[in-house]
């Protein structure tokens, strides 16, 4: 027996190279080559619809940003197979089944539910390309980052008084630190891009603050933001934690509000209903007494319930 | 093989074969391999350790001054200065006084020497542990695979201090048996200290052993015994005695500000020097072999802090100071973020199955394999030879030699595992290693095919066994031949079969690249588009590295360095989990999200460039 633990010992070693040799011989003929891409992006052209989005699976191949037509967004980052993609009706999902741990099926019972593929799958070379009908979409009636050119943008200190943050036709900018001003900008909030106001917490017990006008009622009201790139992470005693919220101008009630202590990443949401009628004047403010690594990026959306699939 | 021996007159021409095969290997090879963060401070700190030497050379006096020497010796002085020394005075020569290498070439040199030295060690021990087979394929083992190989490129410390390493070994096993080796040892040991710090260690590694073989050498020797315990004895003297030494000054402040050239400290030094001889020279008497078990001992305790001293100029007028501030450094050493199986690592305590992960999903599995089964046999030979009734299976109980490959294949990945040591940088860390288990990997692979070839030889007699190991290494070593080839020169982004390749290990989330040396991916695209004058952000590539790649003709001259995106025409972002506010401040700042090319290995992204659209 023992003498024959060395010649089994050897063929099982021959047998696991052999099949790195076939990974290895395999390998190139589950890559895509750029005709490839060139063609799938031929269908996005020829078929995208405004308002469409391109999902990367898996998440990393962002190789495919180079060929998808820029008007089309492409989310591709950890996590985005979660992501419930509630600004695009229609998702085509961009899919290299055939790599090496590629899990598909994990893929589709994540991002499946509340979705209908709609047509056939279209196949370039071992890239596959899907339309879904987006059941999670959520028409948006006023977005913050869309409307901030319009916005008042002053500090306040807790007892009322405040100072006016001008518009220089790019941002709203507030006197002290460079840092405060208010803009769309990119960010990453947990590997998740953003496009969404910058509104870094000025500090102390005052509020940055952004007054927004026409908010439609009758609307599910949403409160998105979180603190960029490695802030977030540290949990230091120093660090404070930072309060988000919007109330309404009218009547000072507060209607959301988020708060972000050291060491929570990623995006955090709050929702209401905004009653119906006249369109509304909210006020979203940032505050956080030490304004050390708290870097806010933050939205507020009017949106409708999700549309579901039809069918 | 229970101890050192010589290698035979064939050992030592196939071990320079192999060593001059390694060198000339990695130096036809190093022109694609990008400059590492780390590798562009060597070269400056080479270059700055270099121009001391002229100073030493045209006036003496002065360059010994401690103004002088700071000057010069200030400069990255987190790391001791053998290699980076070897680097500087490789590139005065052979680039700057005789112009027969580019200047990279030159300061890289010595570090292929010293990779080259691995193979051909490698071979000597394990040939002379378990065949010429055997070492053969350990020499190869630990060059084909990709990360070690690259990293064997670089003019940095990791490759170097891993040969160190297993040179200290080498002579620590060949004192065994020849007690001039003890000295050697001492002086390996003292250079591996001024390679890196990874030497700290070695002392802990290789005592048991010393005293382990002097122990049972002694055995039934009253008198050699009584010499052992009196070895013992000095080294725990003087440990105890700067412990309380320690104690009385107030702590490690207080010592460390007492620490004179006359203080108790450096006679209890002299002490140890002292004591260790007149012990090694008593039991020598009486006992040969003990004699030549602690020598290697009392020769790393002694020449090992000398050697390190006399090294580093920097130490010379203010060597405790320096050392402490050095030695403090390492022990609190920063943590970078480091992505793996979908976490960001950023601080500990890190996952303990670490280092184990990372290199299964990295060493080519047809090399790690045999490196496990290698292990795996090992032990168990161990355990069951450590007991009666199962020790008649065991063909032949393990020996020390053994015993010290074994140990010193998993002595570096067990102090990396370490929750609270830094996780950063791939697996270069334990490379000393993965020496030691590609010995125990040829062990599996050469006992294999002798049981092959005594098969094979009942059918035909004559066959040779080579005839059976040679296509046999080549099954085994294609794989990992394959995909050194395949992933050259991007050694940080290399995936294992087991990991499913660089897409598998994106999609299990590890992390993609490292080091900013792959921008060379996309530097021929922006040295033909980019615009004359440009100015360009290479994300993570540090300053020095901008300048390395305009010296060795791989940038254009052209080109101006940009210090953001915001400030930048073209940028070049490295993908990293932990870097990706980056891209998107690029987004941010040319108003697109569409790159223009990349780097894009086995469809991972590396390197994306963007143009900021004005200037296309």
């Amino acid at each position: 027996m023992t003498r024959a633990l060395p010649l089994v010992e050897l063929g099982g070693l021959l047998v696991v190279a052999l099949l790195c040799l076939v990974f290895h011989l395999r390998l190139p003929g589950r890559l895509p080559q750029e005709a490839d891409y060139r063609a799938a992006a031929q269908r996005l052209q020829a078929e995208a619809r405004p308002g469409d989005a391109v999902l990367l699976f898996p998440w990393w191949t962002e190789r495919a940003r180079l060929f998808v037509p820029p008007a089309i967004p492409v989310y591709g980052y950890l996590g985005s197979d979660k992501d419930d993609l509630s600004a695009h009706p229609r998702v085509w999902v961009l899919g290299q089944p055939e790599l090496p741990r590629s899990d598909e099926a994990g893929f589709l019972e994540t991002f499946l539910p509340g979705r209908r593929a709609v047509g056939e799958v279209s196949r370039h070379g071992p890239l596959t390309l899907t339309l879904y009908e987006n059941g999670r979409h959520r028409p948006r009636r006023f977005t913050a980052t869309e409307a901030y050119a319009r916005a008042r943008v002053y500090l306040e200190q807790p007892d009322g008084t405040r100072r006016d943050c001008p518009f220089d036709g790019r941002a709203h900018r507030c006197p002290g630190p460079a840092h405060l001003y208010v803009a769309p900008e990119w960010h990453e909030i947990l590997y998740e891009p953003r496009r969404c106001l910058w509104m870094h917490a000025p500090g102390g017990k005052q509020r940055l603050v952004a007054e927004l006008d026409g908010v439609h009622g009758g609307l599910g009201l949403r409160l998105e933001g979180g603190i960029i790139f490695e802030h977030a992470f540290p949990k230091d005693a120093r660090l404070s934690t930072t309060h988000l919220g919007v109330d309404d101008a009218a009547t000072g009630a507060q209607l959301l509000s988020l708060a972000i202590p050291p060491g929570l990443e990623g995006v955090q949401k709050a929702e209401t209903r905004l009653p119906g009628g006249a369109p509304h004047t909210v006020r979203v403010w940032v505050q956080a007494d030490n304004a050390d690594r708290r870097q806010v990026c933050l939205d507020v959306l009017a949106v409708e319930p999700e549309v579901g699939v039809r069918g | 093989m229970m101890r050192g021996r010589a290698p035979t007159r064939d050992e030592k021409r196939l071990a320079w074969a192999l060593w001059v095969l390694a060198f000339a290997a990695l130096w036809l090879t190093e022109s694609a391999v990008g400059y590492t963060r780390d590798e562009s401070v060597y070269f400056i700190a080479g270059e700055s350790y270099a121009s001391w030497f002229r100073q030493l050379f045209q006036s003496p006096a002065r360059a010994l001054t401690d103004a002088a020497i700071v000057r010069a010796w200030d400069y990255n002085h987190e790391h001791p200065v053998l290699m980076k020394t070897l680097f500087g005075l490789s590139h005065l020569l052979f680039h700057t006084e005789l112009g027969w290498l580019r200047s990279a070439t030159a300061f890289r040199l010595p570090a292929f020497a010293m990779a080259a030295l691995i193979p051909a060690l490698t071979f000597l021990l394990g040939s002379a542990m378990y065949g010429r087979a055997a070492g053969l394929f350990a020499a190869f083992a630990f060059m084909l695979v990709p990360r070690q190989y690259f990293n064997a490129e670089l003019a940095c410390f990791d490759v170097p201090v891993a040969a160190m390493w297993l040179l200290v070994v080498y002579c620590f096993w060949r004192a065994l048996e020849d007690v001039r080796w003890g000295l050697w040892c001492g002086v390996a040991f003292g250079l591996t200290l001024a390679a890196k710090h990874n030497a700290l260690f070695l002392p802990f590694v290789l005592t048991p052993f010393a005293l382990w073989r002097a122990w049972s050498a002694s055995a039934g020797q009253p008198e050699a015994r009584a010499w052992l315990g009196r070895f013992v004895g000095v080294f725990a003297a003087v440990a105890v005695l700067y412990g309380l030494l320690v104690l009385s000054l107030g702590g490690g402040a207080g010592f460390q500000r007492k620490f004179l050239l006359l203080s108790p400290h450096t006679l209890l030094f002299a002490g140890l020097a002292v004591g260790g001889a007149w012990v090694l020279r008593g039991v020598d008497k009486v006992n040969a072999p003990v004699t030549r078990a602690l020598a290697p001992i009392a020769a790393m305790a002694v020449l090992g802090p000398v050697i390190f001293y006399l090294h580093w100029p920097y130490l010379w007028h203010q060597p405790v100071d320096r050392t402490a501030w050095y030695l403090a450094f390492h022990a609190k050493h920063n943590h970078y973020a480091w992505f793996y199986l979908n976490q960001l690592l950023r601080e500990p305590p890190f996952p303990l199955a670490y280092v184990v992960v990372k290199t299964a999903l990295t060493v080519p599995t047809s090399l790690f394999v045999p490196m496990v089964t290698g292990l795996a046999a090992l032990v168990a030979r161990m355990v069951l030879g450590a007991f009666e009734r199962t020790r008649a299976w065991v063909e032949r109980p393990v020996t020390l030699t053994e015993a010290i490959v074994g140990v010193n294949a998993v002595a570096s990945i067990l102090i990396i595992s370490h929750p609270q040591v830094p996780h950063f940088g791939g697996v270069k860390h334990w490379f000393p290693s993965m020496v030691f288990l590609g010995i125990l990997a040829g062990a599996a692979v050469a006992r294999g095919c002798t049981a092959l070839w005594e098969r094979l030889k009942a059918s035909w007699p004559s066959l040779p066994q080579a005839a059976v190991a040679a296509p046999v290494f080549a099954v085994l070593l294609a794989p990992a031949l394959v995909s050194s080839v395949r992933v050259f020169p991007y050694g940080t982004a290399a995936y294992s079969e087991l990991a499913g390749g660089l897409p598998g290990a994106a999609t299990l989330g590890m992390q993609r690249q490292f080091w900013s040396s792959h921008v060379t991916g996309v530097l021929p695209w922006i040295n033909a588009n980019a615009k004359q004058g440009a100015r360009l952000y290479l994300h993570e590539v540090h300053g020095g590295s901008f300048r390395d790649y305009q010296r060795n003709g791989m940038l254009r001259p052209d080109l101006r360095a940009a210090g953001s995106p915001a400030d930048a025409d073209i940028v070049a972002y490295q993908y990293h989990q932990e870097f990706r506010e980056h891209e998107f401040l690029t987004w941010q700042a040319f108003g697109t999200r569409t790159p223009v090319t990349g780097l894009y290995l086995d469809e991972t992204p590396q390197v994306v460039v963007y143009v900021r659209p004005e200037t296309r």
